[in-house]
């Protein structure tokens, strides 16, 4: 009887799912069918998710026309070292935060939650003029230097939470066995914050993907671009440019940090439940 | 560990390939320290569409090998010029863009006048409207190449060529006749600026005047906005392009005013498209008269400055002086040549469009290129909002929008 | 954490772990923030653009020449939009994150894919394809379905409250993915074997949450969650594109405090005065944030969804 409950509510579980993922993507099916569609406009009467004129042809375009794989490795580079440097930078501030107790402590959170609430409209200009005289405008170590600043604060204060519901206890047992603090940090409290690291790690890297203002700001030329970048040039506007083909370029660049991301999910599991590590 | 221990590797590399790959890309536009013979490079910043820049690039490449030139493509390139305009680092040398900006540039001091480079007589060759938009505080800051305005379109299907309206009334008249049931007579985008700029015209009026002052409160401007208000209660809700375009071009309005680069996409979508010259205003006479925008080349101090490539400037301008890139860009685009005799050539008198841009262009009023225009977009469409969209009273709404352009005026010193 | 153990540590030890990351927002959040102050004590628009001098507090006095009624307006509209879109993630997020956590859920990374959808995206494209392909009043989904419904089409964006709503809706849909993934990271990090006890006490997934999951996931999202409510009050996109932007505004008279700012101030291009309305702005949030004590704030909101 308790089975067949279970069931039911599993299944009906399933099915609510399965309506609010199809809700969800509505807009970008959207985008799927006028991607999919051979007449150049965003806009249609009689719109229906199956295109009436069926065309490849905007894929082809974006692929064979815009050097998609160039902007591609662009921001997998760009990504990847800005993921690592975030939490390289990141995980001994939240540590230190987190587990050492030392005089303006509190004040260090605070303020940098605080930061937080300057609007940066104008930040920019600033920027340039930090990073142009040490000759990092067009440089992709310029770009990751304001990515990592961008996202460090959020990189620090995400991960300490976290850090903080770990009991400082289960490190203390392996102090004892002999593990210095880096130790200690790698082979207890990382395992146990698994989640934390790769939320924070998604977080960022969906920020360097999907970042375009500083990329085309401080990047001159189609070859430097980044996907975002790249897509945003591809924007139609009133003057020119194609719908369909935009639509088809804002689906290929989503689509790799969905794959990204659906490979990530398996990992998202604390040790806390695997270990059978108790607090 | 182990883990730890493969980031920082991942990062040490990250960071020694990244600085290695910095070294070569920040230094384009530097001369060529050994001088002579190696070609000059200059770099030409613009945000046009592909065939235009190729029609450019094509005509500049003629100059090698002693002039090499790349035309870049730079998204928000007006609000990256603000921030490089004077570092020789960063800054293109020349740029391409609408003559509009040209008044802030000038006072921020980013800009050098083109006849330092071109002799002042030969810019005579140019329309002149389009020298007279190049122009600021007495100086000619942008070699013009092509203009644009905006053109009354009509669907034959729907509009046949004898009701195509001659003034502002036979098109009421028309519009009251055939809108309704999801069918529009005529749409625009009512509620912006640069649409609007025509009916302001047309009755006399105007955005600003020549010396900086709002005149959106003015009775001229007022007339207008309460006369053309009779024609936006009989469009669609949306001001915006997407659905006025898309409108004229699923066959659901009978006409409207759009610029030449609406021309391509409607053919393709199979109307019969119709070109007719501006609708008069009953009451002034006058013909609706939109703004005009004149593309061209602005030159940049930093590069001016550069007695190298300052040479090197100087042939890449009188490259253009002459008819064969309009004639090139009105083949390849349909843009109006700024030069005049293009228009004694035969390519270009067939042209319907091109023909139909200078006739309009007997009118039209350049964008005002002074920087207080900069703040005008934003005061003129919230001023149209109010009368069009949210049906407040034309006097009030035009009063509080001067106010605010006034305000933002004396906020930009 | 009550151990004593590690109060031992040096201070030094201790701001050397953090010297990586303070050197990083020391450049890219904290300069940006003093040369902005700096710039607000300067003449600095285009018509002194390289020679620009110091000129004191002019630009302040003048800046309060913006703090009209108009502004007032926006700044309520800020708080509302910032407390409506804060309740409303954090109930949705909590209830969608728990449900994928339900146990024996076989599809649910491909949930969790799916549902991670609208992030993936540039926020600019998503916001393009709701205002073309969802709101709009002639060819929009929306009016087309209510047209088969036999009903009257609505300008979703045209009217004050049906624009805000409008742009609620798609504020939460690109800010849920993120809010859902941080609920979600936090409810792996709870020990399972507390919740195995919870089962057998017979407690329901109601009870669990308010006894259980909450008090474990609070400390955990509190940083999340401050730092949305900032993003959220500074919230520019979803607003202006949706309804403000030039050329293509909708008729709804919606502003935000930085949209607002924005319309009246940075289209000058007179920095010195956009840099002291910026350094405002960023005082009011502060002061905001004390007066409203938002660590308290969020807790109270996630203790009760």
């Amino acid at each position: 009887m308790r089975k067949t409950l279970e069931r039911v509510g599993l299944a009906l579980l399933n099915i609510f799912f399965i309506v609010i993922c199809f809700v969800v993507i509505i807009p970008i099916l959207y985008a799927f069918s006028v991607s999919l569609n051979a007449s150049n406009s965003i806009l249609g009467s009689d719109f229906s998710f199956i295109p009436k004129q069926f065309t490849l042809n905007n894929y082809r375009a974006v692929f064979v026309d815009q050097p998609v794989l160039l902007w591609l490795g662009n921001t997998l580079i760009l990504a990847v070292s800005s993921v690592a440097v975030s939490l390289f930078a990141a995980i001994p501030a939240a540590y230190s935060l987190s587990r050492f107790r030392f005089a303006g402590r509190t004040k260090i959170v605070n303020t940098m939650t605080m930061l937080y609430s300057f609007p940066a409209i104008l930040s920019m200009f600033a920027i340039y003029k930090l990073l142009s005289p040490m000759g990092l405008i067009n440089t992709r170590l310029g770009l990751v230097i304001v990515y990592i600043g961008t996202m460090a604060v959020f990189g620090v204060l995400n991960l300490k939470g976290y850090f903080d519901s770990v009991p400082a206890e289960i490190e203390e047992a392996a102090k004892i066995d002999g593990a210095n603090a880096g130790q200690t940090v790698a082979w207890i409290l990382l395992p146990l914050a698994k989640p934390a690291v790769i939320v924070t790690g998604v977080m960022v890297l969906i920020y360097v993907w999907n970042e375009y203002i500083y990329a085309i700001t401080f990047m001159t030329g189609a070859d430097h671009y980044t996907l975002a970048a790249g897509l945003y040039s591809l924007q139609a506007t009133e003057m020119s440019g194609s719908w369909p083909v935009f639509a088809a370029a804002s689906i290929v660049v989503s689509l790799p940090i969905l794959v990204i991301f659906f490979l990530t999910q398996k990992h998202m599991t604390s040790g806390l439940t695997a270990g059978g590590v108790k607090g | 560990m182990r883990r730890i221990l493969t980031a920082a590797v991942a990062a040490l590399i990250m960071t020694a390939t990244l600085s290695a790959c910095s070294g070569n890309e920040a230094d384009h536009g530097q001369p060529d320290t050994d001088g002579g013979s190696a070609p000059v490079q200059l770099t030409i910043w613009h945000d046009k569409e592909d065939a235009v820049a190729a029609v450019l690039q094509a005509e500049l490449d003629k100059l090698k090998p002693e002039v090499a030139v790349t035309l870049e493509k730079k998204n928000g390139l007006t609000e990256a010029l603000k921030m490089v305009g004077n570092d020789p680092n960063a800054a293109p040398d020349m740029y391409f863009f609408a003559h509009d900006k040209l008044g802030v540039y000038a006072e921020m001091g980013i800009l050098t006048p083109v006849t330092e480079f071109v002799d002042a007589e030969t810019l005579g060759g140019f329309l002149p409207m389009t020298t007279q938009a190049a122009t600021y505080k007495e100086e000619i800051y942008q070699l013009p190449i092509y203009f644009e305005t905006l053109l009354f379109m009509y669907n034959r299907a729907l509009m046949p060529d004898e009701e195509v309206p001659a003034t502002t009334e036979d098109l009421l008249a028309f519009m009251k006749a055939t809108t309704g049931n999801g069918q529009y007579g005529f749409v625009e985008q009512h509620s912006t600026a640069y649409y609007s700029a025509g009916w302001i015209h047309g009755f006399g009026g105007e955005i600003i005047s020549s010396d900086g002052i709002p005149q959106l409160n003015s009775d001229k401007t007022v007339a207008a906005l309460e006369y053309h208000l009779n024609f936006a209660r009989l469009m669609t809700g949306e001001s915006e392009y997407a659905t006025v375009n898309t409108l004229f071009m699923e066959g659901k309005a009978a006409a409207t005013i759009g610029g030449p680069w609406l021309v391509p996409t409607v053919r393709e979508a199979g109307i019969d498209l119709g070109l007719a010259p501006m609708p008069v205003v009953n009451e002034t006479g006058l013909p609706i008269a939109p703004y005009s925008g004149v593309q061209g080349l602005h030159v940049l101090k930093v590069a001016a400055d550069n007695p190298q490539k300052n040479a090197a400037i100087k042939t890449v301008l009188n490259q253009l002086l002459g008819p064969d890139i309009g004639v090139a860009m009105a083949a390849a685009s349909g843009c109006a040549p700024a030069s005049a005799a293009c228009y004694e050539m035969d390519a270009v008198k067939n042209d319907e469009m091109v023909m139909m841009m200078r006739e309009v262009a007997e009118n039209a009023v350049p964008m005002p290129n002074i920087p207080e225009m900069d703040v005008m977009w934003n005061a003129t469409s919230n001023m149209l909002v109010d009368i069009n969209m949210r049906k407040a009273d034309v006097r009030e709404s035009a009063d509080k929008a001067q106010k605010q352009a006034e305000d933002l005026i004396a906020s930009m010193q | 954490m009550k151990s004593n153990k590690y109060k031992v540590h040096g201070t030094l030890r201790s701001w050397l772990c953090l010297l990586p990351s303070f050197i990083i927002i020391g450049l890219i959040v904290v300069f940006p923030i003093v040369y902005t102050g700096y710039i607000s004590l300067t003449n600095m628009n285009i018509y002194h653009w390289f020679d620009f001098t110091v000129i004191g507090l002019e630009n302040y006095m003048k800046a309060l020449t913006v703090f009209d009624g108009g502004f007032l307006q926006a700044l309520a509209l800020t708080v509302l939009w910032t407390a409506v879109n804060m309740l409303f993630q954090l109930v949705i997020a909590f209830v969608m994150a728990s449900l994928l956590n339900t146990p024996r859920l076989r599809l649910r990374r491909l949930y969790k894919t799916v549902l991670m959808f609208p992030w993936a995206m540039p926020g600019y494209v998503s916001i393009l394809l709701w205002k073309n392909g969802m709101f709009n009043s002639q060819f929009g989904l929306l009016n087309q379905w209510l047209d088969r419904l036999g009903m009257e089409p609505v300008q979703w964006l045209a009217g004050d409250t049906v624009a805000f709503v409008a742009c609620l809706v798609v504020n939460l849909w690109l800010a849920l993915p993120f809010m859902i993934m941080i609920m979600d990271g936090a409810m792996q990090s709870i020990d399972r074997s507390y919740y195995e006890s919870a089962l057998l006490d017979g407690a329901g997934w109601f009870r669990r949450s308010i006894s259980l999951t909450i008090p474990a996931i609070r400390p955990i999202i509190a940083p999340a969650v401050i730092i949305t409510v900032f993003t959220t009050f500074k919230q520019f996109d979803v607003i202006y594109l949706l309804t403000q932007q030039v050329g293509a505004k909708t008729g709804a008279n919606i502003h935000t405090v930085l949209t607002y700012a924005y319309e009246n101030a940075f289209v000058t291009s007179n920095y010195g005065y956009s840099s002291a309305i910026s350094i405002f702005i960023f005082v009011l949030l502060i002061v905001f944030t004390m007066v409203t004590n938002l660590r308290k704030g969020g807790r109270k909101h996630a203790e009760n969804p």
